[in-house]
């Protein structure tokens, strides 16, 4: 049989009443922890994983994976609409989604939002679909060098060129790196920058650092203005709905660069959080207004969402296909998986091909469907922010305390939550860039290991991040991502500067 | 000898009876405290005693897991210090517990935790690239011998169970291999069937999916005896095919990873007796005969002294292998 | 007296950099240097560090000559470093917000989470929202109910209690 006998096949395994109950209720239970910042998708599914040893493992895969989702979609709700990431991979559609929301163009940056993740989680499925066993092969050939190189490149895409002051982009960035280094290093065992607090031993989660930074900080700059929220129009106009899908089809490059992206470290590990990140940084390089980016502009939110969505897909495959999750939902599925009595692995395509094309059919009708709900939720949403500030403003503040809690049920964590609010205000008022902090929080230990890892391989020689093909390939677009932009621009500002002088 | 036998039944008689007469039982919900992230080993070994206790209808209180994975898994043991005697918490681990504080220096000791059960022996074996060309585990060494610190072994975690078991080797054997550490067992199983390491000494359920496809095969176990019979794996070999290493002339008798269950240190004895019988009755149920042999670990009900002892021969025995590798910390000599 | 843009500039760089020394301590005792077995455990944050205080050191030098320029000549209207980091009504709000957040962390602390939602909720829209005080409270209870349905009952995740609770057989 070949992949679409098969996938049809999946198709009559996937649509039965009793399955597009389970996805409808996955992906609205995905959407609460998906807007809920803190309960994410991770906490979510494992909450669900009980529950699922009444089902045979194709119906329990799938309410999982729906409810993941419905997590993705959900999360860029709140950044878009209060700047607060619900989703660690929603971090990156607060830059451009929020401005543009404050623009009073909600309805634009939701529609645009959701539909370009959608559109994302199809490129992931079809990769899926068409090319499993190729994509799963070429995982295979990862090693620690080439993990590095990837992290490497992730940095390089999105570092290459911010607007912000270089040094203050430096301070950031490092920051957020020695935050990441504290608590158990994994390659060496030993316990780092703890200094004897038991708290710090499992290390500061960057979860709970983006909700003070984002969430926290972004309340504290609205009372700053006043009591109300800044100029997010509510209205809700289903014709807006329709010309922001009118204009999506301009976007047609940067879906297919984002969603590349995407699919790339959705199969290798980097995840759906390095994915949006890398994807919005090497938008803002590819566009010619690249300053603009940050105010609002339509590419910042759709680069970002694309890439999200078809890694989170994407990640699917190899956890399936190699036993290896690329991202925290990923692996927790697995261990349901196991639970379940069945073993991810390349043999898992050829013994369980119900369980397996019923999932990957299921992809394509619960996206859709994800789509269409949380479309409808956004109405919701908008009244949300009719309600008084001085009501909703506690209610997030209590929704960012008890989402930081969730977290690791740590009291720890509400300090640390505190201590970020104001060190994002005051960030943000000083014009340091977030970003870089969050990214290095996110990536900046497995980098260290991967490099560490790499070293340990190669008896401390450099040299191994050029040793093959792949990996000398993947270093070299990294250092001519951080280094062309700046050596273009200064090259570009000669040549100015010279017609001038002539 | 018949005085002793009835001397030991009547025990028996007693310790049965003695849960029955205690009449302690949780009051409120009981928290699981998992000392892994969600999915991890110890997390799928926690979630499966909750189903099992859940729907044979042994615990009638609601379980929440909590995963408390932070420091390799001391933020858990942490946890059992902070709630001494509250008789609603029960931590899952595996010998992590107790060795944890003899390589990093922690604010818990192993007495802040009361042993209450172990459930399960994880397995370890060696594993190779399915084209290596060592077809059993004194090949491999004699390979090391040969040219020491050339052949890498990939392991998860850093003094861990894994480097802890190749350090044995070493020093068993005298053989000089270069150890990687990598985050979990499935990661270190790819970078195997990529052929970026040679070997591993993973657990048989982190590498059971690349042996079926045969990318990756075993060496030998280190356990005493085979391991139990089963469905062919990969052609027409099974678990109990693989031989041990003994049988190879490999000197480790046995190397098992236990699975076990703690409670904070403190609480009554009742309460301790109360979940070692709730405990003892999940080890009969079909969900955890199931999880054994879909997972391949060893059956293996150890409470009271049983236990006991057998933590402080593991114990013991792996703290030899720590200091002989200068990885015990200052605080704890 | 109010807060001055560069002095908030030299505050940040001074805390920016006093996190890269705290780093260079904690790292010096794991070791910085580069062992047979690649870089040592310490390496990395050290160097970072020194990074990051290098960094902050420029900031500050640049919060301080914007300082001086800005005193010798006419600043720029549109980034003028001698203009106040909050005026003082915004700081006022500001620190009220932030008073009530770090007291509602307490309560959560002291009387469980829902308790001091509940409160916080009440207080705010009553002190801040114009509120009569009963509306509020219940606005704050119907609240903390909805999210103990959402997080304890369907998600079963168990949030901070405090002495009530118990009370009421919820633990």
């Amino acid at each position: 049989m070949g992949n679409f006998d098969l996938l049809m096949h999946g198709f009559s395994v996937a649509i039965t009443p009793m399955h597009l109950m389970l996805m409808v209720a996955g992906v609205l239970m995905g959407l609460v922890v998906g807007v809920l910042p803190g309960l994410g998708a991770p906490n979510g599914v494992s909450l669900l994983i009980p529950l699922t040893f009444a089902l045979d493992p194709t119906s329990a895969i799938i309410l999982l994976s729906s409810m993941y989702w419905g997590a993705l979609f959900g999360g860029s709700t709140t950044s878009i609409l209060f700047n607060i990431p619900g989703e660690p991979s929603s971090v990156a559609t607060t830059f451009d989604g929020y401005p543009m929301a404050r623009n009073g163009e909600s309805t634009r940056a939701l529609t645009l939002a959701f539909v370009s993740s959608g559109i994302g989680a199809l490129m992931g499925i079809m990769v899926i679909t068409l090319l499993a066993g190729w994509a799963s092969q070429f995982a295979l050939r990862f090693g620690a060098p080439e993990y590095f190189a990837v992290y490497f490149l992730a940095f390089a895409a999105f570092i290459g060129m911010g607007s912000a002051a270089p040094m203050k982009t430096l301070v950031s960035l490092t920051a957020g790196l020695i935050l990441a280094s504290v608590g158990m290093d994994s390659v060496t065992g030993s316990i780092r920058l703890t200094y004897g607090f038991s708290d710090l031993l499992g290390g500061v989660s960057f979860l709970v650092v983006v909700i003070g930074l984002f969430g926290i900080g972004e309340l504290l700059a609205t009372v700053q203005e006043g009591l109300r929220f800044r100029g997010v129009s509510s209205k809700i106009d289903l014709r807006d709905v329709l010309k922001t899908l009118a204009e999506l089809p301009k976007y047609w490059a940067t879906m297919l660069r984002s969603g590349m992206i995407g699919i790339w470290m959705g199969i290798t590990p980097g995840g759906p959080t390095a994915a949006s990140f890398m994807s919005y940084g090497v938008a803002r390089q590819a566009s010619r207004k690249g300053a603009a980016f940050g105010t609002g502009r339509p590419e910042g939110i759709v680069a970002p969402e694309t890439a999200d969505h078809s890694a989170g897909t994407c990640a699917m495959l190899p956890m399936l296909a190699l036993g290896v999750p690329s991202s925290a939902t990923a692996a927790v599925m697995m261990g349901g998986l196991m639970i379940w009595g069945l073993t991810p692995g390349p043999m898992l395509f050829a013994t369980q091909p119900d369980f397996v094309w019923g999932l990957i059919a299921s992809m394509y009708v619960s996206n859709l469907l994800g789509v269409i709900l949380v479309l409808a939720t956004v109405p919701m949403f908008a009244a949300l922010l009719r309600i008084p500030f001085t009501i909703i403003g506690p209610m997030i503040v209590a929704i960012c305390f008890v989402g930081a809690y969730t977290v690791g049920s740590a009291t720890f964590d509400l300090w640390v939550v505190l201590v970020f609010g104001i060190v994002g205000f005051m960030f943000t008022k000083l014009d340091y860039p977030l970003a870089p902090m969050i990214l290095a929080m996110v990536l900046g230990h497995k980098a260290e290991n991967a490099f560490h890892q790499s070293m340990l391989l190669s008896d401390g020689s450099l040299g191994i991040f050029f040793a093959n093909p792949l990996v000398t390939g993947i270093m070299i677009v990294a250092l001519a991502l951080l280094i062309l932009p700046k050596t273009l621009g200064l090259a570009l500002s000669l040549r100015r500067n010279r017609k001038v002088v002539a | 000898m018949t005085i002793k036998t009835a001397l030991i039944a009547g025990t028996a008689v007693l310790a049965a009876t003695i849960p029955a007469l205690a009449e302690w039982a949780p009051q409120r919900p009981v928290e699981f405290v998992v000392a892994s992230g969600a999915g991890g080993g110890t997390d799928n070994f926690a979630r499966t005693i909750q189903a099992a206790l859940t729907r044979n209808d042994i615990l009638d209180q609601n379980m929440v897991v909590l995963n408390k994975g932070g420091g390799s898994g001391a933020e858990a043991f942490l946890y059992a210090r902070q709630n001494a005697a509250d008789p609603h918490k029960l931590i899952f681990g595996t010998n992590n517990v107790y060795l944890l504080p003899h390589v990093a220096q922690l604010a818990y000791s192993a007495e802040d935790l009361q042993p209450v059960a172990a459930l399960a022996l994880d397995e370890f074996l060696i594993w190779v690239k399915a084209d290596a060309p060592w077809q059993t585990s004194m090949e491999l060494i004699e390979a090391a011998k040969a040219e020491p610190g050339t052949i890498v072994f990939g392991g998860s975690q850093s003094k861990d169970t894994d480097e802890t078991l190749v350090a044995l080797i070493e020093q068993t054997t005298g053989a000089d291999f270069k150890y990687i550490p990598f985050n979990g067992g499935g990661e270190v199983g790819v970078q195997l069937a990529g052929g970026h390491v040679a070997a591993n000494v993973n657990n048989p359920n982190e590498n059971i999916g690349q042996w079926q496809a045969g990318a990756i095969r075993p060496l030998c176990v280190f356990s005493p005896q085979r391991m139990a019979e089963s469905e062919p794996v990969n052609g027409d070999m099974g678990w109990h095919d693989i031989p041990t290493c003994a049988e190879q002339g490999l000197d480790i008798e046995r190397y098992q990873m236990p699975r076990t269950v703690w409670l904070p240190a403190g609480t009554d004895p009742e309460v301790v007796a109360y979940y070692e019988d709730a405990l003892s009755r999940v080890a009969e149920t079909q969900e955890w005969q199931d999880y054994l042999a879909k997972t391949s670990q060893t059956a293996a009900v150890l409470t009271g002294d049983d236990l006991t002892a057998f933590i402080e021969e593991n114990e013991a025995a792996t703290v030899t292998v720590f200091e002989a590798e200068g990885w015990v910390t200052a605080a704890a000599q | 007296m109010t807060v001055k843009r560069f002095q908030a500039e030299i505050g940040t760089a001074i805390t920016t950099g006093a996190l890269g020394v705290a780093a260079i301590v904690g790292a010096a005792e794991l070791g910085t240097g580069w062992s047979d077995h690649g870089p040592q455990a310490g390496y990395f944050p050290f160097w970072v560090a020194i990074v990051l205080i290098g960094a902050s050191l420029w900031n500050l030098g640049g919060a301080i000559a914007a300082h001086r320029k800005a005193q010798r000549t006419p600043p720029d209207p549109l980034d003028d470093p001698e203009e106040p980091f909050l005026p003082r009504d915004h700081l006022i709000r500001v620190a009220g917000f932030l008073g009530a957040m770090t007291a509602f962390v307490i309560g959560m602390l002291t009387v469980g989470f829902y308790v001091a939602a509940t409160l916080y909720i009440g207080l705010t829209a009553w002190r801040q929202g114009g509120f009569r005080l009963w509306v509020g409270l219940a606005i704050g209870a119907g609240f903390a109910v909805s999210l103990y349905l959402i997080f304890e009952t369907i998600f079963q995740i168990p949030l901070l209690k405090g002495p009530l609770e118990p009370l009421l057989g919820i633990y």
